[in-house]
């Protein structure tokens, strides 16, 4: 107690903003943090033991020896390695062609007074509240009537297509909020519609494509519905359909199953530190105008 | 692989339209694997098998067998439980797979009954692949017009497991009536043993398994049916019997039933902290290698000796889309994969426990526990599957709801059996 107060004059700034930091941030982030991590450190623990240790003491016991088995089984055949490139190629596809696609709307919609503009908004914004689940059947349906079932092609194409009204949404809002003076000058400099957008809009807009981007990402690769209703070859899976494979019907190799889970979070995980701060503004596109 | 693909398209716009004319030859060439399968290898590519067994090693089994075959066969497997929701998309789909693992009985009915199966009548006849197999297969596999539409090639059985030593550690003995069997669970308790093992937490048909086997010893196996097919109403004083018996058990279950899954619930048995556990004979895998030869099981006692005996085994086999655009090759497989040669190779490469449905398969170099398993189903009088499999999957969802309900509070077993009724009017009427 008395320390402080002998070094009070000079120390108050200074213990005012120490005290403003922490210790109370520390204090409920520590907890929180470790109570976050316990599941995946959970499945850590899972994935490096053998199936008889965790068969004979339980999936909660600690570990009584560790083992690459799990590893071993998750990558044996190759089965997981080929999903994980089909997970990949979808994703990058999917992630460029939407974006591609509805940047495009979005300058359109924006920028140009096209009849009915607020109408198409409204259509493609409605049509994200619809539940994917109601759409599975006449998805699978047409895909098979025009002939592009079980291609990985039809899952983008899906993928793109489920996405496109929500990423146009988002860069209409925008596009929108771009100053109007910028366009014009353009105009006045005799540059054209796509020239606008390749040497203007694009570049502006590139933390609301990144944002997109990274969000899209990860919604893509971690899609399991629509893999499961518009593929049926097990070489066209992506993984998380691989993933779902390994669940037997009536058992399962728990510590395969953890390890190939680890494996097919690390893409996902990659693409979250490298996009760290896109996704945080992303979670906020749109809500400054 | 250009020039490998080239020869193969060259072939194919050769060989396209008289593959179909040397496949029609093959008819009548009983399980023609031979002939069939060499014409088509040319003219339609590789046959397409949708195949639903996941467990690990039964699935590598069959791989290895398909990989023998003479013709090529793109297999897909598919997680069970997205299998069972896409079934009828792969059934209706214009470029349906060929071949399609599943169950025996009413499920492969409701499917013939749309006219989505081909029909295998010819393999159940004269040399066939199936024509040896038990009447009671043949039934199984028969659709409502009297077409056999199912290739049955393995099952399994239920009773009750336990392990040998454990039971010797606490001196007890299995039972051999009804009596007996609720003594020793009152002994195992006594003992701090728990003495039922279950998990209905993510996998609640496991309560269905209870109610199949009280029902069947206390009203038989005809009435057991018939309540199943919607005959009977779940408000019958029958199935009140069943469920105070049910009730009676409840005690002796793992308090932590309703948070474990079937596999999980197997742990407390490997532990020996739990004593019995009625289940599929599949238990042997969740076991630790170690443990699977202590594994032993008995049958749920006789209750009511009035009734004829009964066991639950459930029938795994295959069938085939009424639309696959080659029904001679598709047969040719479905002959191959129900010969006894690979059932043998798949009991003894899966090691589940599984049993041969072809009568030339010699038991006599399976393990002791599979050949007890076939004395158990050769000595019975009738033989059920499951809930699921002797109904629906519709109706097992009502049983599910009902059954965790009650087992959490048996006291509303009036309401609970009520609102089952009415659940299963919903499957049975729609």
């Amino acid at each position: 107690m008395s320390a402080p107060v002998l070094v009070a004059g000079r120390a108050r700034p200074q213990r005012r903003r120490r005290r403003g930091r922490s210790p109370w941030l520390h204090v409920v982030m520590v907890p929180l943090t470790l109570a976050w991590v316990s599941p995946i450190l959970f499945v850590l623990m899972i994935a490096l033991r053998s199936f008889d240790d965790i068969a004979g003491r339980g999936l909660g016991a600690l570990p009584a020896s560790l083992t690459l088995d799990g590893f071993v089984g998750a990558f044996a055949g190759g089965g997981l390695l080929v999903a994980l490139g089909n997970s990949l190629l979808v994703t990058a596809a999917g992630v460029v062609a939407s974006l591609a696609l509805s940047s495009w709307a979005a300058y359109a919609l924006s920028r140009y007074r096209i009849p009915g503009r607020k109408a198409v908004l409204l259509v493609m914004l409605a049509g994200n509240l619809l539940p994917p689940q109601i759409l599975l059947v006449p998805v699978a349906q047409i895909t098979q009537s025009i002939g592009i079932y079980d291609t990985l092609f039809a899952l983008t194409l899906v993928q793109v297509g489920f996405g496109i009204g929500f990423y146009t949404f988002v860069l209409h809002g925008f596009m929108r909020g771009l100053p109007e003076e910028m366009f014009e000058a353009a105009r006045l400099d005799g540059a054209g519609a796509a020239r606008i957008y390749a040497q203007l809009v694009l570049p502006l807009s590139r933390p609301s494509l990144a944002a997109l981007a990274a969000l899209a990402t990860t919604w893509i690769f971690n899609d399991l519905i629509w893999a499961l209703t518009v593929l049926r070859s097990e070489t066209k899976f992506p993984i998380t359909a691989a993933l779902l494979n390994l669940q037997g019907g009536y058992s399962s190799q728990w510590n395969v199953i953890a390890a190939a889970s680890l494996v097919a979070a690390v893409p996902t995980a990659v693409v979250f530190f490298i996009f760290q701060k896109q996704f945080v503004s992303g979670l906020l596109v749109g809500s400054n105008k | 692989m250009t020039t490998s693909l080239s020869r193969r398209g060259l072939l194919g716009a050769g060989a396209g339209l008289g593959a179909a004319g040397l496949l029609s030859s093959c008819v009548g060439s009983g399980g023609g694997g031979d002939a069939g399968g060499d014409a088509s290898s040319g003219g339609g590519g590789p046959l397409v098998f949708q195949n639903s067994i996941q467990d690990t090693a039964p699935k590598a089994a069959l791989e290895q067998i398909v990989a023998g075959y003479e013709r090529e066969v793109t297999m897909n497997s598919v997680a069970t439980e997205q299998f069972r929701a896409q079934l009828t998309n792969y059934l209706r789909a214009s470029d349906p797979p060929d071949v399609i693992s599943w169950y025996a009985g009413s499920v492969a009915r409701a499917y013939a009954a749309e006219g989505l199966l081909l029909d295998v009548s010819d393999l159940w006849t004269g040399d066939g692949a199936c024509a040896g197999f038990s009447e009671a297969l043949r039934e199984l596999s028969t659709a409502e017009d009297g077409k056999q539409i199912f290739v049955p090639t393995n099952y399994y059985w239920w009773s009750v497991f336990y392990k040998r030593s454990a039971f010797e550690k606490w001196g007890v003995e299995p039972p051999s009536t009804w009596d007996e069997f609720l003594a020793l669970c009152e002994n195992l308790s006594g003992q701090g043993v728990i003495p039922l093992a279950n998990g209905i937490g993510p996998t609640p048909w496991m309560a269905s398994g209870w109610f199949d086997y009280l029902d069947l010893r206390i009203n038989g196996p005809e009435y057991h049916l018939a309540l199943l097919a919607g005959e009977h109403s779940f408000t019958d004083p029958e199935v009140v019997d069943v469920m105070e018996q049910y009730e009676r058990l409840i005690p002796y279950f793992d308090p932590n039933m309703a948070s474990y899954d079937a596999q999980q619930a197997a742990t407390p048995l490997a532990q020996d902290e739990a004593g019995m556990y009625l289940v599929g004979a599949f238990v042997s895998q969740y076991l630790p290698e170690d443990q699977r030869d202590d594994l032993d099981f008995f049958s749920v006692p006789v209750i009511n000796d009035a009734v004829p005996t009964a066991e639950e085994a459930p029938t795994d086999g295959f069938f085939a889309a009424s639309g696959t655009d080659d029904p001679e090759g598709t047969k040719a497989f479905l002959s191959y994969l129900a010969s006894p040669e690979q059932q043998e190779a798949f009991i003894t490469g899966a090691g589940s426990s599984n049993l041969p449905t072809s009568p030339e398969v010699d038991p006599s170099q399976f393990s002791p526990l599979v050949q007890k398993g076939l004395e158990l189903l050769n000595s019975t009088e009738r033989i059920t599957q499951f809930f699921n499999r002797d109904s629906s999957d519709a109706l097992q969802t009502t049983a599910d709801a009902a059954l965790t309900k009650f087992l959490s509070d048996p006291s509303q077993r009036d309401s609970v059996l009520q609102e089952w009724q009415a659940a299963a009017e919903r499957v049975h009427g729609s």
